[in-house]
């Protein structure tokens, strides 16, 4: 999906757990994820923090999609 | 260690008033049985019966399989710290009713779970098709989480092929087979021509009841270790896995694992197999990492020259194992990995998740995604109720003429990763 939506010329940040396979497939930016039943979140954590970490992977990828690449790229999240 | 293993040849199960092994039959008291399984609070009901090879039976969702099997002489007993107590087994000797199985049966997540096919072409595809299967259908008390459910399920299996297992004690085994796993200093010692063999061996650790257990720890929790291989065969191992039918381990691949069958078949010969490796399959990037490391550091430090390297599952596992071989191949030891494939229902997709160019033996054990249609069968045991969403399933894989058309992946071990099938190719 990542392919071809950027093959239609808009770009994609992929933000993902198992990092390795987003680079084998391909993918131009890329954003580590938590873990793969919880990528986008981690249940362990209070609600506050969590939605703090939340944020920190969204903005994380927000900046990813407004970065120029010269090829695959990870951005940690800080 | 050095175990010796018995093999008792079961021709047949029989429900009779006293619970024994004469002439190659098993005999059960299914009213005992139902008693020791009933011990767990957990369960409200427990139904027994009995599935022979070639029989038009039909058994689903099948959760795990187990061989009764009951140690003679040696420290501890079978599946220590979880049934028995816990104590390093492995040695002494262990006696086994083979051709029997106890094949438990429960929908606990109901999609996760197999099928296994008594006659039929799906017979083929399934190593269970071969066995004497005691089959029980466990009905969970209401309102028991499925973790529960699993684990009162997982345990009870486990108790009933103990108790059979020990019907064996006292029998004649048909076959004796001797397995000897020195210390690695003896190995080297003793064959300083032959080159150095490990094998690693992953195990499903995903968590949310893909789970495997080691001398009762659950294998997410643990770093990568060593064992002796006849630990393995004493039950050391246990399946606590809701997973894909094809390729999960059930504890029966663990107790009779054919890679290290095959080892020990060439050790001395071609090979010094002088190293069993375990790792797990973890959810987190920073886990894979982690156990991957080891694993190289491990067999690095055993200073190997070739080692076999086992998944288990499909996904981000094949992360896992490109990680395990390439860490592994950067240590200057020769690597063939064994998998299986998802390449799609006309074969023409990549087969699997992630690659390497240093993955460059390879052995595939089929792929998951082929097609089959399997005939009516004229029983069920368990119920069809979950054919349309098992893995492997689809909405319309339930003809009305009572056929089912699934993906292989729904069947039991029809692509086991330690080779334990019968699948080949021309």
């Amino acid at each position: 999906m990542v392919k071809e939506i950027e093959r239609a010329g808009i770009p994609v940040v992929h933000v993902c757990t198992v990092t390795p396979i987003s680079m084998t497939v391909g993918a131009n930016r890329i954003v580590p994820a938590i873990a793969i039943p919880h990528p986008l979140g981690n249940p362990s954590l209070t609600p506050a923090d969590e939605k703090q970490l939340r944020r920190k992977i969204l903005t994380t990828a927000l900046d990813a999609l407004s970065t120029e690449v010269d090829g695959q790229t990870i951005f940690e999240v800080k | 260690m050095k175990l010796e293993v018995g093999y008792i040849q079961i021709r047949d199960i029989q429900t009779a008033d006293k619970s024994s092994v004469k002439d190659g039959i098993l005999y059960v008291n299914t009213k005992e049985l139902e008693a020791l399984a009933l011990e767990d609070e957990h369960l409200k009901a427990v139904c027994f019966d009995v599935a022979r090879p070639g029989e038009s039976i039909r058994i689903t969702p099948v959760k795990d399989v187990i061989e009764p099997r009951a140690k003679v002489e040696g420290p501890g007993d079978v599946f220590p710290g979880v049934i028995t107590k816990l104590n390093t087994v492995g040695s002494g000797k262990t006696h086994v009713l083979q051709g029997a199985a106890v094949v438990t049966v429960g929908k606990i997540v109901g999609f996760q779970e197999g099928i296994v096919d008594m006659a039929g072409i799906g017979a083929e595809y399934t190593p269970f098709s071969a066995t004497y299967n005691l089959v029980v259908d466990f009905t969970p008390k209401d309102g028991l989480t499925a973790h529960e459910y699993e684990a009162a399920i997982r345990k009870a299996g486990l108790k009933i092929a103990y108790a059979l297992g020990k019907l064996g004690v006292n029998v004649t085994p048909d076959e004796v087979k001797t397995y000897e796993y020195p210390s690695i200093m003896e190995a080297i010692k003793k064959y300083p021509g032959l080159p150095r063999v490990g094998y690693v061996q992953m195990l499903q650790s995903q968590g949310l009841l893909h789970d495997t257990y080691v001398y009762g720890v659950d294998m997410k929790q643990s770093l990568t270790t060593m064992l002796s291989p006849t630990e393995i065969m004493d039950g050391a191992i246990l399946s606590g896995n809701c997973v894909s039918a094809c390729d999960k381990n059930t504890t029966y691949h663990h107790q009779n694992n054919p890679v290290i069958e095959d080892l020990f078949e060439e050790h001395g010969k071609t090979l010094n197999f002088c190293a069993m490796i375990i790792t797990n399959e973890n959810v987190y990037l920073a886990d894979k990492e982690r156990s991957s490391d080891w694993t190289a550091k491990l067999v690095d430090y055993l200073d190997l020259d070739g080692v076999i390297i086992s998944q288990e599952g499909f996904g981000n596992p094949d992360t896992d194992l490109i990680m395990n071989c390439k860490k592994i191949e950067e240590t200057d030891t020769h690597t063939v990995i064994i998998t299986d494939e998802y390449a799609g229902r006309d074969g023409t997709s990549q087969s699997l998740a992630d690659a390497d160019p240093k993955a460059d033996a390879l052995v595939t054990a089929g792929n998951a995604n082929q097609v089959i249609t399997l005939p009516k069968l004229d029983r069920v045991i368990g119920t069809l109720d979950y054919t349309e969403k098992i893995a492997g399933g689809y909405a319309g894989s339930l003809e009305k003429d009572g056929s089912i058309t699934v993906e292989i992946q729904a069947i039991t071990g029809s692509t086991n990763e330690l080779g334990f099938s019968r699948l080949s190719a021309r």
